[in-house]
């Protein structure tokens, strides 16, 4: 049985759900349309720089659950934030006994999610898998004017005895005016390589703000492949920031619509070793007048690592007075590792600023050598300008808990690599 | 405390033919306690021979040696240097974005006292320690709160550098034209600095091209450094001569 016929006969063979109608529907035809396309090849522009062996090469049968391992829990307890709401994913469950009460009338954790959530734009493979197999997840709403109290954080932590796939699909909803902080942490437990696979379906109504930050922050189990699409609607403000910390293979797609005078901040920050391979491939459309969007993506390599960064602005016909501003640097630490960064421009409109940078490059002799003409040995010096050039990546988180969250695994990581 | 032997020194190239020599057979001997001061015209390798002794890279050496406190200074790493009481005041002091310049020194001062087996200096101790020095220099204090030299003016980077050598307590001080580049009030700051930290276990080799800096800090011995080698000695009179005379007369002695 090749690979893509596992996932069909998981499909045929899946205990049966009380589900509705629409949603089973929605999973056959899902699941067709995977049969037809498979996953994705480097032929497809999108997916050109990505090594998907890990995941073709072999079958991961969607799984559900399982015991709780002292493993994955002693990962909970690691990566709790005691300043969020702490929500649990263990395997791709909700893990009620190990989640904090969620903030009132707000959130909700679904395993019937409802039909908006499932309503993809462009399904790449991996995608229609996951809206084939999707158990749990969060759904969030927000009410008109109404601010969730608190940050959220959700944990996903994952662990295999034999290789495994876990879909978990969320859906946040933020009404007119409302505002939301969300921060993500994926780890996974030594064992069996794994496939977690998420969709993440985001609409912001006018003047919502919706704060995401996601860590992916490995175990070399971990193959991690994400899309998440965000909706952002006239005078709304969405801020997406990707940490990629490790993980066998992890890739995130970002696809974000901005509406009148909205705004979009991304960014992405990877730090890399072994053969890890990382990826952020974004697509931000302008398609009414007036946005802004900020991104800048940074990267540091070492080992044979490989980092990839597709990350393209369209501006539409009428989007006039749109300002976008694109940069991508890179920090080659070693020979053999390796980046591929494509920034693309799509400018239909002619009143526009837009720009994009690339960079990459080793660290820089002479302010090493300033360093350690001082007497900092060699090994800090160098930690000092990496972590320099990888704290900028985070200036465009806005909140403050949640840049010292990402900033405290950003130290971490590094203080493990020197 | 610093002995220099017939030092012969190339810019690395590619390709060993084609490596230029800068330093050919300079001999130099400096004792704690004294300022030396090193002068020549431009390409005369006074840089190279500082840069060679804080240990950048970049460079051959092909023949000679150079022993500091009786050891071989050339196979201690820059920061060994560093760690061992060689400071060197940078011609150029380089912008560190990203790096708070408080975080950088500390670290610096931290790093030497434990490579020496010294306790190191908390937060509080240290900020003690940084203001009585900046008020000698006359430093604002939020150049702390910046980046390493990021946005300082020309003559707050060479006072920057003179504030670091202070913080250090280095035993030998090698000042790269730390005069280029400075006003009046700026080159007054600076020597003053130079001058308080002047001590009968420290030794000071100035680096420069112009007599000036030399009328604020006087120098015990004076060097012409030219072609590679130096030509001629003496006190601080040699420096008036060169200024009246120039480098011609003297690196004509020496072709």
């Amino acid at each position: 049985m090749s690979v893509a016929d596992s996932y069909q006969a998981a499909f045929a063979a899946r205990p049966a759900r009380a589900e509705p109608g629409w949603l089973g529907q929605r999973r056959s035809r899902a699941l067709d349309s995977f049969r037809r396309t498979g996953f994705p090849s480097r032929r497809n522009e999108a997916w050109r720089f990505s090594n998907l062996a890990p995941l073709t090469e072999q079958a991961f049968p969607p799984l559900v659950g399982g015991a709780p391992s002292p493993a994955l829990l002693d990962l909970v307890a690691a990566h709790r934030l005691a300043e969020a709401t702490n929500l649990v994913l263990m395997n791709g469950v909700l893990a009620p006994e190990l989640s904090d009460a969620l903030p009132p009338g707000a959130a909700s954790m679904a395993r019937a999610p409802e039909e908006t959530a499932f309503a993809d734009e462009a399904e790449s493979g991996p995608a229609a898998l996951n809206a084939a197999f999707s158990g749990d997840g969060l759904v969030l709403h927000v009410a008109a004017g109404a601010t969730l109290e608190g940050l959220l954080h959700l944990i996903h932590v994952t662990s295999a005895e034999r290789a495994a796939s876990f879909h978990v699909r969320h859906f946040v909803d933020l009404a007119e005016g409302a505002r939301a902080r969300l921060i993500e942490t994926h780890v996974a437990a030594e064992g069996a390589a794994h496939w977690s696979n998420e969709v993440t379906n985001i609409r912001l109504a006018s003047g919502a703000e919706f704060l995401h930050a996601k860590l992916v922050g490995g175990g070399d189990s971990l193959i991690h492949l994400a899309a998440e699409t965000v909706l952002v609607g006239d005078h709304a403000r969405y801020e997406g920031s990707f940490l990629g910390l490790g993980g066998r293979l992890a890739r995130q797609d970002l696809t974000v619509r901005l509406g009148h005078k909205a705004d979009c901040a991304i960014g992405g920050l990877f730090l890399l070793h072994g053969e890890e391979e990382a990826t952020l491939a974004s697509t931000i459309r302008h398609d009414a007048p007036g946005a802004t969007t900020r991104e800048i993506f940074k990267s540091v390599l070492h080992d044979a690592s490989h980092a990839i960064f597709q990350g393209c602005i369209r501006v539409a016909p009428d989007a006039q007075k749109t300002n976008a501003h694109q940069l991508s640097q890179t920090l080659l630490l070693s020979d053999r590792a390796r980046i591929d960064a494509k920034p693309e421009l799509e400018i239909l409109a002619d009143d526009v600023k837009c720009s994009h940078g690339a960079t990459v490059g080793a660290l820089d002799e002479d302010q090493l050598f300033y360093l350690v003409s001082r007497g900092i040995p060699a090994a800090e010096a160098g930690a000092m300008l990496v972590a320099a050039f990888a704290a900028s990546a985070l200036d465009i988180v806005s909140d403050d808990t949640m840049r010292r969250s990402l900033a405290a695994q950003v130290q971490g990581w590094l203080g493990r690599r020197a | 405390m610093l002995d220099i032997k017939n030092l012969h020194v190339s810019v690395e190239a590619e390709e060993e033919d084609s490596e230029r020599e800068i330093l050919k057979g300079l001999s130099l001997s400096v004792k704690a306690g004294e300022v030396h001061a090193i002068m020549g015209p431009n390409g005369s390798g006074k840089s190279t021979l500082a840069n060679v002794i804080a240990g950048r890279g970049g460079y051959r050496v092909s023949q000679g040696q150079v022993r500091y406190e009786g050891a071989d200074l050339l196979a201690l790493a820059p920061e060994e240097r560093a760690q061992k009481g060689i400071f060197l005041a940078f011609q150029y002091p380089v912008e560190i974005p990203g790096v708070n310049n408080m975080y950088f020194l500390r670290a610096a001062l931290n790093a030497q006292k434990r490579a020496r087996g010294d306790k190191e200096l908390d937060a509080g101790q240290f900020l003690k320690l940084v203001r009585a020095q900046l008020k000698r220099l006359d430093l604002k204090e939020d150049l702390l709160q910046r980046a390493v030299n990021v946005g300082f003016s020309g003559g707050e980077k060479k006072r920057n550098e003179i504030f670091q050598m202070a913080i250090l307590e280095p035993k030998l001080a090698l000042l790269d034209e730390t005069d280029s580049g400075l006003d009046i009030d700026a080159l007054k700051a600076v020597s003053d600095g130079v001058n308080s930290l002047r001590a009968p276990d420290r030794a000071i080799v100035m680096i420069t091209h112009y007599q000036r800096l030399l009328s604020h800090i006087e120098p015990d011995h004076v060097h012409v450094l030219a072609g590679g080698r130096i030509v001629r000695s003496g006190d601080k009179s040699l420096a008036a001569d060169l200024e009246r005379h120039g480098y011609g007369s003297i690196a004509g002695e020496a072709a």
